[in-house]
């Protein structure tokens, strides 16, 4: 059995579907960002299998690109859920909620 | 001073004397009585001036109102002789009501709340009067139902009085439905609702059902059969209401309309308007015996005599319906004015049967009563002899070529007898013999303000229609030309010449024999009515009128309730719960979804977001 393109695309949409249902329903806000990621990675999975089996270089490149954004945006989201534990002494989204409802 | 702006001051005066009552003067008694009285002397100053004034020629002005589309609702005036024959008769008698009532009413609390209602119906009934088209009758029509409902309510703290404005309005409203079919048809057939139009394009050719459909205006506001049921209980109003509104001027208003559109009356509606009228004067009269209230009397009295106004319209002689409409305005007031007079004396006792030997205590309330008592029994001479037995005549007349007629002059000298009859029931159970309570043994003569009125009100019961027959007329010139005419074509035509004294005979001979029956049957000053006593069930049928309130009760209670709770039902149902309320839960779920914007929940967010991507997606895939 051979792996074609369809296997690729296959588990970067399950991983990316992994990832936004953990956004959307985990409570903790370091999971939440986890999820984040794993979405980020999911792409860049799917993207790299574009360029393998297109022969180009450019899906490659491209991955390069979102694998840096990702780093300079957890250690600023990082520093920020920090500062937050800081200040409300939690990371559970339902406790952060300072609006009223 | 120049007509229009004349007869807009007519108009006007009342309505701003109303305004100024309404909004300073609601809790000043005797302000809001003197701005209402001097009202009153205004508009019958303004009246006479008009009247004397006038050369005769029929005018008309009018200004549009409201435009609506290609269709326009004028206001405006329409000066004939008929009209100026009921300006004064709404004036004069107005103005002594007025002065009647600010003695009458001395006692009362709400005198402010009471002057400023006569005021807005002096308002109403001079717009009746003075306008030119239908429409503007209509309005003002509704009008002086208004005023009557709120003035009959004047002691709303009682339930009957309450339940009896409603009554009269609400059966008011039944005619009105009628006569407002009648206007919109008339739009349609004629194309105007202007009277002087119409006339132009009608000669008594009008549809048979139009004629009845505006009829049917006159059958609600004079309280002709079936609608009559609502005059006896508007008795429960203060008497100067009663004497102004519910005798002399409201509902003569049906009358004076019948007469103003005589010219869009077929044959066959007349006929109808005829029988119905003659059979109400003979039931009515024969009713006004099985009441021992004395004002309940005196509106049955009224029925009676409105009833031959309107055998006057079927008849064919309108002029003759207003002779008597004016002679019965006089004697009718008097009579009502009277009976305020003995009622506030007695300390509001209105039983009659309680009453007894008043003449030696209130000797000018006793002779003015009989004067007017001697006018509507049609004591040769005095003035409702010259209507109401040229009525008579009338019927005679018409006899000769159609005999049918014999049946309705029958009919018409038993309500002649039973006039006579009730009247001297009144007058000698309520002024002879001897008191038959304390409230009418230490009764004593009303003050100025109320005998005054009477004194020349019953001056006018006995020569108004002196004009007829002599050269001498206490009334103007330009009032009496609308009256002439039918007397004239009755009493000059040759078979009532002939049969002048057999007339005359008869009609005397009815009068003398009531009046001593009554004399022998119920005996003067009696304390209990003979008749309860000896016939009880005759009594009992007039006491309740033939049973009409009872049939309308049942019929409302049975038929109109269950309609009228169906309807609810669905509106219930239908309008409160789908349209309102399920509008209201839809705009509720609305909110509910984008409510969660507002909370803070980071997963609402991401929800939003999610939704913003799936939207933005079928955009771009071109679904959207």
């Amino acid at each position: 059995m051979s792996i074609t393109l369809n296997e690729f695309l296959f588990v970067s949409g399950l991983l990316f579907t992994i990832g936004f249902l953990g956004v959307l329903l985990r409570r903790n806000t370091l999971i939440i960002y986890m999820g984040l990621e794993l979405m980020l990675n999911a792409v860049n999975l799917a993207l790299v299998g574009f360029s393998r089996f297109n022969q180009t270089m450019d899906g490659n490149i491209f991955v390069f690109f979102i694998i840096t954004v990702a780093a300079a945006e957890v250690a600023v989201g990082l520093a920020i859920i920090v500062a937050l534990y800081r200040k409300r002494q939690t990371v559970m989204v339902d406790e952060l909620n300072a609006l009223s409802h | 001073m120049e007509l229009e702006t004349l007869l807009t001051a007519i108009l006007l005066v009342p309505l701003g004397s109303a305004a100024m009552i309404a909004l300073f003067l609601r809790r000043g008694g005797y302000a809001a009585a003197a701005v209402s009285v001097v009202a009153a002397a205004v508009i019958l100053g303004l009246s006479l001036t008009f009247l004397l004034t006038w050369n005769g020629v029929t005018q008309e002005v009018s200004t549009v109102w409201l435009t609506l589309g290609s269709y326009e609702v004028t206001m405006g005036f329409l000066v004939n002789y008929q009209t100026a024959t009921m300006l004064f008769i709404v004036a004069f008698v107005g103005f002594w009501i007025h002065v009647f009532s600010v003695g009458y009413m001395n006692e009362d609390e709400s005198k402010g709340r009471f002057f400023g209602g006569l005021s807005i119906f002096m308002f109403s009934m001079l717009g009746i009067v003075l306008a030119n088209n239908l429409i503007m009758i209509f309005v003002f029509w509704e009008l002086v139902g208004f005023s009557s409902y709120m003035l009959i309510a004047h002691y709303w703290d009682k339930d009957y009085a309450a339940a009896a404005s409603k009554k009269a309005f609400i059966v008011n409203r039944v005619g009105d439905f009628g006569f407002i079919l009648g206007i919109v048809w008339t739009y349609w057939q004629y194309g105007t609702t202007n009277l002087v139009l119409l006339d132009a394009q009608l000669n008594n050719d009008a549809s048979t059902v139009l004629g009845l459909l505006l009829a049917c205006g006159f059958i609600g506001k004079s309280a002709q059969f079936p609608l009559h049921v609502w005059l006896t209980d508007a008795m429960a109003g203060p008497t100067p209401v009663s004497a102004l509104i519910h005798a002399a001027t409201m509902v003569a208003a049906g009358v004076y309309f019948m007469a103003r559109i005589f010219f869009m009356l077929s044959p066959e509606t007349q006929e109808v308007i005829l029988w119905l009228c003659a059979a109400m004067t003979l039931f009515a009269g024969l009713c006004a015996l099985g009441q021992t209230d004395i004002k309940k009397t005196l509106a049955y009295s009224t029925l009676s005599h409105l009833g031959f106004m309107g055998a006057a319209i079927g008849l064919g002689f309108p002029s003759l319906a207003l002779l008597h409409m004016a002679m019965h305005a006089f004697f009718k007031a008097t009579l009502f004015l009277c009976s305020g007079s003995v009622i506030h004396a007695c300390h509001h006792e209105q039983d009659m049967f309680k009453m007894g030997g008043l003449w030696r205590k209130m000797p000018i309330t006793t002779l003015t009563c009989i004067l007017a008592a001697l006018s509507i029994m049609a004591v040769p001479y005095f003035a409702g002899f010259y209507s109401k037995d040229t009525i008579l005549s009338g019927a005679w007349l018409l006899a000769h070529t159609d005999g049918r007629y014999y049946v309705i002059y029958a009919i018409l000298l038993l309500a002649a007898l039973s006039t006579a009859l009730y009247t001297g029931r009144m007058v000698w159970v309520v002024f002879f013999g001897q008191s038959n309570s304390d409230n009418a043994a230490h009764a004593k003569e009303s003050n100025l303000f109320m005998t005054v009125p009477l004194l020349v009100l019953a001056a006018f019961s006995v020569g108004a229609a002196w004009f007829l027959e002599f050269d001498v007329s206490l009334l103007p010139e330009t009032v009496t030309v609308a009256l002439k005419h039918g007397y004239a074509t009755i009493t000059q035509a040759d078979v009532v010449h002939h049969s002048h004294y057999l007339l005359l005979g008869l009609s005397v001979g009815v009068m003398i024999v009531g009046v001593l029956a009554t004399f022998f049957f119920y005996g003067p000053g009696a304390s209990e009515d003979k008749l309860q006593r000896r016939y009880g069930l005759v009594y009992k049928i007039l006491h309740k009128h033939g049973w009409f309130d009872d049939v309308y009760d049942a019929y409302v209670v049975k038929v109109q309730q269950r309609v009228a709770d169906f309807f609810g039902f669905l509106d219930l149902i239908l309008i409160s719960g789908f349209m309102v309320r399920g509008t209201a839960g839809l705009a509720g779920l609305l909110s509910l979804v984008t409510r969660s914007f507002h909370v803070g929940s980071i997963h609402g967010y991401v929800y939003w977001f999610l939704a913003g991507v799936v939207i933005f997606g079928a955009f771009a895939f071109h679904l959207i």
